[in-house]
């Protein structure tokens, strides 16, 4: 909701995004400060912000396919393995630039996503969704099964470092620039999308895919198409994951993980790019926490030993969706806009 | 060709087990509406919950079956009080996610609770096969098979003869409509949740007799997921079809096709099999097919 005072007079401002200097104001100063940031905090925070922006990548993905198209998907980490495993294969076998594999990372997990976005075609709803579990499995099985020296079975692959023009991106601050970039790139694209012709035709299906159908929108394409955006960012925030761990294996994309994603844009809120972004924020760290906290408690109840991460990890993000769906199924950026609104139109109640 | 015969029988009755998991699944969704991502984790803990009574409270088998049972029952019922009874009303979409979430959280809880030890588990069935000529049958998955083939016609009959049966088909089709017929949809998700965790806790006797138990036995909830595909989610007299065929499936799998290949295809199989159906007949092979009017 606008500004009082503030009127779109043609379609093409109203279709803006950024619609008032105080947003412009804002937005430089946020980029500002995310540029200037490995000078001004510790190697430990950009650690964490570097996990952010991968995940922000994976989720506002997640969040087209889910968010604004209305697709349950459950197998973003494994759309995220397709294309980490492409990445690292493409870098340590041929030795092209990220440049290079990193979109084709995202076409490789796209095409993937596709396959099961094209189900879509004859199922619908939950079967839909479910054939998601299916990607998962299928990927682990494959990554497992096929000959080792393919994919590096069990064992996993080495990633050798990203390298532009002889310069290498070793070190958390060299790659906060390049994740910086991919993502920004990322998330500026999420805006198109989701306000083109592509992403309205996402709402519409979302909202009523029998209505939309009978509008013109040609249902089982657009869920297609959710998917294949869907993974596509999956993978590009895939490759930007082999790059930062330098190693990628496949228990890094199991179901719970999955389950990780869809907790973040659940939080943030569903339907809105910037939900997911909060949502990322907000369980990242909580991460952390746990992460930091965890292992103390390990020490005092030792039989957990090291799984207390893990299921201290589920326990919370579990609660934390039951509890979103329960009191705010909207999301945090909904209740935000609420509270938005009261404060502009206040005292009068509407 | 005994050894192929046998093999076909085995992975038959392996499939009615799924079938009986997967009961859980289909119980849930005729009577609320509602996937339940969270089915392993049902299953897992009332192996926990049978382990508790026999093992660590040390009571005997006759007692401890129907005490398990109805423990199982309770958290069933405290798990809908808890999360689902607030979201009558609310779309599927959020009942979903709230089952999504309920999977991760009670792995964890029971990790925390539990640990990830490997433990006893009680043994419910005789240990010793059924020898048939040549053929040697484990007696808990023939057991479990005639329990599952049982429980599969009475609920059958259960939802398709039965008043109080039927009332609750309602409640899968519409909450508001039901409700708006005098139903309550409160009763109906509270009684599919207590029988949900009771079969599961049935199927992990099945599955555990006479072996361990680690939270990772959770996984026979996504091997029985293919399964409620299969067969249509709305149908329990399907289930033992389909889970007698992707059980042969799965087993003459393992058994001829793995040591070619040299991986272990027939964990995905399931998958395949159930990919392949749904592509031919989305609402697999005996679910509703419904009529949708805008």
């Amino acid at each position: 909701m606008d500004p009082s005072g503030i009127f779109p007079t043609s379609y093409r401002s109203d279709r803006r995004i950024i619609r008032t200097r105080w947003q412009v104001l804002a937005l430089v100063l946020f980029m500002a400060l995310l540029l200037l940031a490995p000078y001004l905090v510790s190697g430990r925070i950009i650690a964490i912000l570097n996990m952010m922006m991968i995940s922000a990548v994976i989720a506002v993905g997640l969040q087209i396919c889910t968010g604004y198209a209305g697709q349950i998907n459950l197998g973003q980490a494994a759309f995220m393995g397709v294309g980490a495993y492409t990445a690292s294969i493409l870098a340590s076998k041929t030795g092209l630039t990220f440049l290079l594999t990193i979109p084709l990372a995202g076409l490789s997990a796209a095409l993937f996503g596709f396959l099961f976005g094209l189900t879509a075609a004859r199922i619908k709803g939950f079967y839909l969704a479910l054939t998601t579990i299916a990607a998962q499995f299928l990927f682990h099985f494959a990554v497992l099964n096929l000959p080792s020296t393919w994919m590096g079975g069990s064992n996993g692959i080495t990633v050798p470092p990203a390298e532009l023009f002889g310069l290498r991106f070793v070190g958390e601050t060299a790659q906060f620039y390049m994740n910086f970039a991919v993502t920004a790139i990322m998330v500026a694209g999420a805006f198109g999308i989701v306000r083109s012709r592509f992403g309205r035709a996402f709402v519409a299906v979302r909202d009523d895919d029998v209505a939309a159908g009978i509008m013109g929108i040609n249902v089982a394409a657009t869920k297609a198409n959710a998917f294949l955006i869907g993974a596509f960012y999956a993978g590009v925030g895939g490759a930007l994951w082999a790059y930062l761990i330098r190693f990628v294996g496949v228990d890094q994309f199991t179901l719970f993980h999955s389950i990780f994603f869809v907790a973040m844009i659940i939080v943030g809120g569903m339907g809105s790019i910037v939900g997911a972004l909060v949502g990322v924020f907000i369980i990242r760290i909580i991460q952390e926490i746990i992460a930091t906290v965890g292992p103390n408690i390990a020490d005092s109840v030792s039989f957990l030993g090291g799984d207390i991460v893990f299921a201290g990890m589920n326990v919370v993000l579990g609660g934390v969706i039951a509890l979103f769906m329960i009191l705010e199924p909207k999301g945090l950026m909904h209740r935000w806009n609420i509270m938005k609104s009261s404060y502009r139109i206040w005292p009068f109640p509407y | 060709m005994v050894y192929f015969i046998n093999d076909i029988i085995t992975g038959a009755l392996i499939g009615l087990l799924y079938s009986l998991v997967a009961m859980g699944f289909v119980v849930i969704y005729r009577a609320s509406k509602v996937f339940n991502f969270a089915q392993g984790e049902l299953v897992i803990i009332g192996g926990f919950i049978v382990w508790f009574t026999t093992m660590q409270a040390g009571l005997s088998l006759w007692l401890s079956i129907p005490l398990s049972l109805v423990l199982a029952g309770l958290v069933g019922y405290a798990i809908e009080r808890i999360f689902l009874t607030k979201l009558i009303g609310e779309s599927v979409f959020s009942m979903v996610m709230v089952t999504v979430g309920l999977l991760i959280l009670l792995r964890g809880l029971v990790l925390l609770v539990f640990g990830p030890a490997v433990r006893p588990f009680p043994i419910i069935f005789p240990l010793k096969p059924l020898f048939l000529g040549d053929m040697l049958i484990p007696m808990n998955l023939l057991m479990g098979g005639i329990i599952t083939i049982v429980a599969a016609v009475g609920l059958s009959w259960f939802f398709n003869r039965t008043r109080s049966g039927l009332r609750m088909t309602a409640v899968a089709e519409d909450h508001v409509v039901a409700s708006s017929m005098g139903i309550s949809v409160k009763g109906s998700i509270a009684f599919a949740w207590v029988l949900g965790a009771i079969l599961s806790t049935i199927g992990a006797m099945i599955f555990l007799s006479g072996k361990s138990l680690t939270f990772l036995a959770s996984d026979i909830g996504f091997a029985a997921l293919p399964v409620a595909l299969f067969a249509g989610l709305e149908s329990i007299g399907g289930l033992i079809l389909a889970g007698v065929i992707i059980g042969i499936a799965q087993s003459l799998t393992t058994n001829y096709l793995d040591p070619l290949i040299g991986g272990s295809l027939g964990s995905v199989v399931p998958y395949i099999i159930m990919l392949a159906i749904l592509l031919i007949r989305p609402t697999g092979l005996f679910g509703w097919r419904t009529i949708e009017r805008v």
